[in-house]
């Protein structure tokens, strides 16, 4: 399995769920100073989330900050190939976060805003649903 | 101090399907409130409302019915992405009562750190201020050209103007030109053959260890 996951779960498997409503925490820009906001909800898997992470490696060239905003909490299972239907629920396949329109995914700090925008374009490619760019500002 | 001038009108029906046939007209839900008097609920011109936002004004005057009427600002409630606003907190002040209000903190200038390959850090984008209604500065404009490397700006070396009280801490870090560190990453990721192929399952080793002793 790729990418991150949790350390320690209480259940190994979860049900399906839904993925209804907007981000109503997580929607705002608190670490960097610009942001990849999602506009759509969706799931985005650890190996979206190191995929972005690498993108933004590369592309910043040890400059400045990343701050991933979001972790894959939730495990999806899956069963292997050729397999009848029924026995039991399948293994667990990957790990997933599920992201609601709004939230903030990615953030990157002590950069310009150019080098910032180029890179959050670069994540945004990687990433499973449609994002936007956002910048950190005053609110009255 | 500059006012904007915000057209309104009163609002009787409330609730959500009212407020959004509102919003599709143009206006903007809000509530006046303050000064011990009944709340009062009105509607706003948007596009009147998003240019006093843009211009960062505290205080509007707002004409409801003939009358004009200054207020303060108090909140924006905005939608899930933080981009359009939906609802506004309107308070009752008098021209000579001090408020407590939040304004943009800016950085004017190059540090002189920047030549030696020093970045700015700004940890405080907004700073909370108690003053004059009448005296609301638009913004704060901090100066950074003298900075140095590993040099910082707190909020006790701000220059506010007269009657302007920082309710902030002293000691607390406005902005610091340091050296880029490495890229580095707050989610540590566990990749490569070290990482566990399964996570462990809370409580579960101990059942475990119950069910073999029961047998």
């Amino acid at each position: 399995m790729a990418g991150s996951m949790p350390k320690r779960v209480k259940w190994r498997k979860s049900q399906k769920g839904t993925l209804k409503g907007n981000a109503t925490r997580g929607n705002k820009v608190s670490y960097g100073e610009f942001g990849l906001q999602a506009l759509q909800p969706g799931r985005v898997n650890a190996r979206h989330i190191e995929a972005g992470r690498v993108a933004a490696s590369h592309f910043l060239q040890r400059e400045g900050r990343v701050y991933i905003r979001v972790f894959p909490h939730r495990p999806i299972t899956a069963k292997p190939l050729e397999v009848r239907m029924g026995t039991g629920k399948g293994e667990v396949s990957y790990w997933t976060s599920l992201v609601k329109p709004g939230t903030v995914l990615f953030e990157v700090g002590g950069v310009s805003e150019d080098l910032a925008k180029a890179c959050l374009a670069r994540i945004a490619m990687k990433m499973p649903v449609r994002c936007r760019f956002l910048r950190r500002g005053h609110e009255l | 101090m500059q006012v904007a001038n915000v057209k309104g009108e009163k609002r009787s029906a409330g609730g959500r399907h009212a407020n959004e046939r509102l919003r599709r007209r143009g206006m903007l839900p809000a509530v006046i409130y303050g000064h011990g008097e009944a709340p009062q609920s009105v509607a706003v011109s948007r596009h009147d409302f998003e240019i006093a936002l843009h211009a960062l004004q505290h205080v509007i005057a707002l004409e409801v019915d003939g009358a004009k009427q200054q207020y303060l600002v108090k909140d924006v409630q905005y939608d899930h992405l933080h981009k359009d606003p939906i609802h506004i907190d309107l308070m009752r002040v008098d021209a000579n009562e001090r408020v407590r209000v939040s304004v943009a903190l800016e950085l004017k200038g190059t540090p002189a750190g920047a030549a030696l390959g020093g970045q700015i850090t700004q940890l405080l984008t907004d700073l909370h201020i108690e003053c004059l209604l009448i005296a609301i500065p638009e913004t704060l404009r901090v100066d950074i050209a003298h900075l140095g490397l590993n040099q910082s700006v707190h909020v006790r070396e701000l220059s506010l103007p007269e009657g302007v009280k920082a309710l902030h801490s002293p000691e607390e870090l406005i902005c610091i030109c340091r050296l880029p560190k490495a890229a580095v990453e707050t989610v540590a990721t566990a990749t490569g053959e070290g990482a566990a192929a399964e996570p462990e399952v809370i409580g579960r080793v101990a059942k475990d260890k119950g069910d073999e002793a029961a047998q």
